[in-house]
């Protein structure tokens, strides 16, 4: 289940959707490149861990600013059309 | 609170530069309404070409400034030409990163398929890879009968030049398999369907039958070329009618979309705030196996019946941008004829640049083809009753209209098929 | 509205445009055809202007031209230079002798005029006008264009030490802009047509020698096929632009950008090269003497290819 908990501004969408798009960006190079291709492999590693760092911050940053509603064993959503922030609830026990 | 499903207005809201590599001019199929006249199956793109034509483009990143891109991918049937295509989004994928270029940030590969060979390892391999940036079509025009009406295997005679009307095999059965796969892998895909005269009298099966395959999303649109007869116009408005019924009755509208049913359609456009053109043809890019560029794939030489390719490049010596300049400022009345300026229900009419060009009296992109015209002010009609219904069946239903248009507001007035 | 009927009265008669003419064997226009041609232009109200080979003509030919008013193009080499209003010069050649009173068309590609500029310049005060016509226009490239103006300043040069001395000559790469208030270009399709050799009317003669389509014959009238897209309304670009002494070249914008009603990058530029020289040098006769005291100002504009404004026009 889902629950709508705010919105954030275009400026700030667009920043997560470019990390987002970079991270299966780099996912997708990370399956056909291969190690004896050194000097990407290297960039693409690095990359990879900076890229996560970089959407794990604007989450901790935006969590922050608009002190959005959580719950245990949940998580966020964003919603690239219409930049709502959605709680996805954790499954009870039997649900599917 | 009731909901309408609104038209998606596509990955990157229409702003992402499209780039086609037209990898075959072969396919399975020879349907009776394509307007690829030069299909054939000697003309395939080698490796050699692909990988310039990358390069050329990658290595001019100041002419192809747009935010993001699509590697669009088309034939004849492009998976028939998998793994050359497989080769091709691992090298765009790999350059894009290696010359630190901004689209790799934002790139979609796009496929508009007959589906056939959906299923077959090697693309479902191609999927698994790319599963995150890919966008595929898979085109079922409907109802059995719709779809084999058109959508016909290519005989050995065919391929010879000859074959006859006992010797034809519909494709549904072919494509319609691989659907499950493709919706679950895809769960928002929608498909595309073209009407013909032939096709009438089963929009209103075919959409709901589209429905009930799980496709949610039915972008559909009468052909561009001329090939309409009398009373089509009258046929195709009572088809509507009864779709809009269907729909509004049967509640689709809350979670299915249908292109032909549109808020923002029918009413007339202003000569100067609303004078853009319509199709995106010149800022596009097409490659042949050749290595010629096309400023879409209309305008290549299997897509013409009655006139000469425009080209503007090639991969050896790159753009002439001087070809391109005639579409760059082409705008809405300049190409139109005073009655077409002054319809009072203009919005939504579409047109093809590449058809316009061909069905031209001269040589020119500047001359619209009306070919269309008395289809669009029937779907108008068709249009007029299937809002105006819905919206009094919601306000029955205690949901003040304006709250529902807000909800209807549907992002792309001219969500038709190229 | 058409206006005027170009008749070339031979395959070999000279251009006097940016075409060159691809046909080397002589083949002139039947007497009957030139009769009807003639007849045409009478009963649609067109001056006639006849291109003429450089060889002598039958006198019949001769009888029936002089049946009409008319205007005459001829080569310098042609017999019938003397006669002609138009001379046209193929190429530089600094033995030119030129008449005070004649008009010149100077086809030159650019080479020549960068190289010939200053023997160029020497001429333009012995003659009425000097129409300079590049043939190769289409081949400018980034360092033409400032080669170009070059050129252009040293032509400003020549002609403001005349127009101080009260003498008037006319350059049309500089002198026309000034004295235009509107556009004023070839105008071909819309203005005029061509009657070429083979009894067809087309666009210009460029159309005939370049084995462009025609728009119709004697035979079976005219028939211009999309008439509006010759016209300045249905030009996208031309439209918003002031550069109004530019020919506009329909032939050139069909081979350059496949479309009659579109011109190229280099035409543009080379156009509004010339608008702004002709700007500077109106400016700079001013601060010496009153000069053309009923003309604007032409404006100080950002650009030199006005394509690159369209998203304003859009």
């Amino acid at each position: 289940m889902k629950k709508l908990i705010g919105k954030v501004t275009e400026e700030e969408k667009n920043e997560i959707q470019t990390f987002f798009e970079r991270r299966n960006g780099l996912n997708e190079l990370a399956k056909i490149l291969t190690v004896d291709n050194t000097e990407l492999y290297e960039k693409l590693v690095k990359d990879m861990s900076e890229t996560e760092r970089n959407f794990q911050s604007w989450w901790d940053k935006m969590a922050d600013k608009y002190q959005w509603e959580s719950v245990d064993g949940g998580s966020w959503e964003i919603n690239f059309e219409n930049c709502n922030i959605m709680l996805v609830m954790p499954k009870k026990g039997g649900e599917l | 609170m009731e909901k309408i499903k609104e038209n998606s207005s596509g990955w990157s809201n229409g702003m992402a530069r499209n780039i086609t590599f037209i990898v075959t001019k072969d396919c399975q199929l020879a349907c009776k309404y394509c307007y690829l006249v030069g299909k054939n199956s000697n003309e395939r793109m080698t490796w050699e070409v692909a990988k310039q034509a990358i390069d050329y483009i990658l290595s001019h990143e100041d002419d192809f400034k747009e935010e993001s891109v699509i590697w669009d991918f088309i034939g004849g049937e492009p998976f028939l030409e998998i793994d050359l295509i497989d080769k091709i989004c691992d090298y765009v994928k790999i350059e894009m990163y290696r010359r630190n270029h901004h689209w790799f940030n934002s790139y979609r590969f796009s496929f508009s398929t007959n589906g056939i060979n959906y299923h077959t390892e090697s693309v479902q391999n191609f999927i698994k890879k790319n599963i995150e940036h890919l966008s595929i079509g898979i085109t079922i025009d409907g109802t059995k009968r719709k779809h084999d009406l058109n959508r016909i295997w290519k005989t050995a005679d065919m391929k010879k030049g000859g074959g006859s009307p006992e010797e034809e095999r519909g494709s549904y059965d072919d494509v319609a398999r691989n659907i499950p796969l493709w919706l679950e892998q895809f769960p928002n895909a929608g498909t595309k369907v073209t009407i013909s005269s032939a096709d009438i009298p089963y929009i209103k099966e075919s959409v709901l039958h589209l429905y009930s395959l799980g496709i949610h999303e039915v972008n559909i649109n009468c052909v561009f070329e001329n090939v309409w007869q009398e009373k089509d116009d009258v046929k195709f408005e009572e088809q509507l009618l009864e779709l809009a019924d269907a729909i509004i009755d049967g509640e689709f509208y809350k979670d299915y979309t249908c292109s032909f049913f549109n808020e923002n359609l029918g009413k007339p456009l202003d000569r100067k705030l609303q004078n853009q053109n319509w199709c995106g043809a010149g800022k596009m890019l097409s490659i042949d196996a050749a290595g010629n560029f096309y400023p879409c794939t209309r305008f290549a030489q299997y897509s013409l019946r009655d006139k000469r390719a425009w080209m503007i490049g090639n991969i050896y010596d790159g753009i002439d941008k001087n070809k391109l300049r005639p579409f760059l400022v082409l705008d809405r009345c300049i190409q139109s004829t005073l009655e077409c300026i002054e319809c009072e229900v203009a919005e939504g009419c579409a047109w093809c640049q590449g058809e316009n060009y061909d069905s031209a009296d001269t040589s020119t992109i500047y001359q619209r083809s009306t070919a269309i015209c008395k289809m669009h002010k029937a779907r108008v009609r068709a249009n007029n009753y299937y809002w105006n219904k819905l919206f009094r069946k919601l306000e029955f239903k205690g949901i003040a209209k304006k709250e529902s248009v807000d909800y209807a507001k549907l992002s792309n007035s001219n969500n038709l098929i190229c | 509205m058409l206006q005027y009927l170009i008749i070339q009265l031979d395959n070999t008669s000279t251009s006097f445009c940016h075409y060159s003419n691809t046909k080397n064997r002589p083949l002139l226009i039947t007497l009957d055809n030139l009769k009807n041609g003639i007849l045409f232009a009478m009963k649609e109200n067109l001056m006639v202007q006849y291109v003429l080979p450089d060889y002598e003509l039958p006198a019949e030919y001769i009888e029936a031209m002089e049946s009409i008013d008319n205007t005459k193009i001829a080569s310098y080499q042609s017999v019938y230079a003397n006669n002609a209003d138009i001379v046209v010069l193929n190429g530089w050649n600094k033995e030119y002798l030129f008449d005070k009173d004649d008009v010149y068309v100077l086809r030159v590609d650019k080479k020549e005029l960068f190289g010939k500029c200053s023997e160029i310049k020497e001429k333009i005060k012995m003659c009425r006008r000097l129409n300079i016509v590049i043939t190769d226009v289409e081949t400018f490239t980034d360092v033409d264009f400032e080669l170009y103006r070059s050129v252009l300043k040293e032509f400003s040069i020549a002609l403001e030490d005349s127009f101080a001395a009260d003498f008037v000559a006319q350059l049309n790469v500089l002198t026309d802009r000034m004295m235009l208030d509107k556009m004023n270009n070839c105008n071909a399709g819309c203005d005029s047509i061509t009657l070429a050799p083979d009894g067809r009317f087309y666009v210009c003669p460029a159309f005939y020698y370049e084995n462009e389509y025609n728009i119709g014959s004697l035979v079976d009238g005219l028939d211009i096929k999309n008439p509006q897209l010759y016209r300045l309304e249905y030009a996208p670009i031309c439209r918003h632009c002031d550069a109004y002494q530019c020919k506009r070249c329909i032939w050139l914008n069909r081979k350059t950008t496949f479309e009659v009603n579109t011109p190229s990058h280099e035409q543009c530029v080379v156009s509004h090269l010339e608008r702004n020289a002709s700007r500077e040098l109106m400016m700079s006769v001013r601060e010496r003497v009153e000069f053309l005291s009923d003309k604007e100002e032409i404006k100080d504009i950002s650009y030199l290819d006005p394509f690159d404004l369209r998203d304003e026009w859009l």
